[in-house]
């Protein structure tokens, strides 16, 4: 098999062809994903706007503008989170939308998009991506009662925990770690709006 | 082997689950429901047809020494392709599949078709191949995923079969239900193989290229 060591000292016409071959693959290979990149690019983020999209429907109150347009940063860097703005015909401000992440899911981070009305109340809540157990952990976003509850709770309104943990919150059988991180992000997520609610609110005024 | 041999062996009679028992990550992982089980089979029909393809016409001239790195790029770079395709196309799949397909590569069942038959026969050959055993794999998948989702949610296919108010049984959905789905259709299959007095599945359930090699010549 290892012909190639017997001719120890200068470079046999295996070992070349060896070289040859996989760079041949590799390059070819290469080719074929730079190709598919180029092909591909413009539709996967069009289908990353339509599911946002989509998911912005739903967590907003009816509204007469773009919210995925319309979006306003607490920082200048391009990395902060963008807050998405309903308004309505007159340009006014309905309510704003943004992802909050839980990172303490069962499995890896959980994802979820919340809507915000400017009193500071939840318009409504959905989870855009996650990797929890089917079967148990994904009630979140199977168990549509489970994920509505959130809908017009404050922070004063409700006890931000998981019935277990002496909260309002509903846990699932055999899967508390997954409702709890998702209680704990959205609670995160409209503490922070109360601090940085005037800040927000200004900016999507001066718009 | 004639033509209709070579899908009929990688259907059936040397079918990757039931069988080989190769390929055990995507099965037991995507098949809580029928439609997983379909796209996931077809994803893995088509970076197997890919593989199967590039690995006969490069299979004069790829080195022995070296086939198996030159081959896992091959397979690599199809499973890319088709999970940016599925990303950018079926976003909607993707965002539930999305874990799965970059670990078709690791599917030794793939590699194990390139080494054992793709690396050895000719274009035609090697395309049958790869729809004889792609298909068995999507029909394997799609199997489970039926009998976990129609026992586990009481749907099929998202349809609801035994009415709206179906208790979830749970175990069907997690884990262990996938393993006891499995042994029973593994029994089915091996009771259907003795009626039809065909020849027991010799494959075995290593995940080795020699193995594969071994079996593959012996049938």
């Amino acid at each position: 098999m290892n012909d190639v060591e017997k001719k120890s000292g200068g470079i046999s016409r295996d070992m070349v062809m060896m070289v040859v071959a996989l760079t041949v693959v590799t390059v070819i290979s290469a080719a074929l994903l730079g190709l598919t990149d180029r092909v591909t690019r413009e539709p996967i983020l069009e289908a990353q706007r339509a599911a946002l999209k989509r998911n912005l429907e739903q967590v907003l109150p009816p509204h007469a503008n773009v919210p995925m347009d319309d979006v306003i940063q607490l920082d200048a860097d391009k990395k902060a989170t963008p807050f998405y703005v309903a308004r309505d015909a007159s340009g006014s401000l309905l309510a704003l939308a943004w992802e909050v992440v839980a990172p303490d899911g069962y499995s890896g981070s959980i994802r979820i998009l919340i809507g915000v009305l400017p009193d500071g109340t939840l318009h409504a809540v959905r989870v855009t991506d996650h990797h929890e157990t089917p079967g148990l952990g994904d009630g979140i976003v199977q168990n549509h009662a489970w994920i509505d509850f959130f809908s017009g709770k404050s922070l004063s309104n409700v006890r931000w925990a998981v019935k277990k943990d002496g909260g309002d919150f509903d846990q699932f059988t055999g899967a508390t770690i997954t409702p709890r991180a998702v209680v704990k992000a959205v609670h995160r997520g409209l503490e922070q709006f109360a601090a940085e609610r005037d800040n927000l609110l200004a900016k999507a005024a001066g718009k | 082997m004639n033509k209709s041999d070579i899908l009929a062996d990688g259907f059936w009679h040397n079918n990757t689950i039931f069988a080989q028992l190769l390929g055990m990550c995507p099965l037991l992982g995507v098949t809580t429901s029928a439609i997983n089980g379909f796209w996931m089979g077809a994803a893995t029909v088509l970076v197997l047809l890919g593989s199967n393809i590039v690995v006969s016409m490069i299979r004069g001239f790829v080195p022995r020494d070296v086939r198996i790195p030159a081959y896992i790029t091959v397979i690599a770079a199809f499973v890319t392709v088709v999970g940016l395709a599925m990303n950018a196309w079926m976003h909607d799949m993707y965002l539930i599949l999305g874990l799965f397909i970059p670990l078709i590569v690791v599917n030794c069942a793939i590699l194990g078709r390139a080494e054992a038959f793709a690396s050895k026969n000719g274009l035609v050959d090697s395309v049958l191949d790869a729809l004889g055993v792609g298909l068995g794999f999507t029909f394997a998948l799609m199997l489970l995923g039926s009998v976990r989702e129609i026992f586990g949610y009481g749907t099929w296919f998202g349809y609801a079969i035994f009415g709206e108010n179906y208790p979830d049984f749970l175990m069907f959905i997690l884990p262990p239900g996938a393993f006891i789905a499995l042994g029973f259709i593994l029994a089915g299959v091996n009771i259907i193989n003795r009626r039809m007095g065909s020849r027991a599945a010799n494959a075995q359930p290593a995940c080795t290229p020699a193995a594969h090699g071994v079996s593959e010549q012996a049938s």
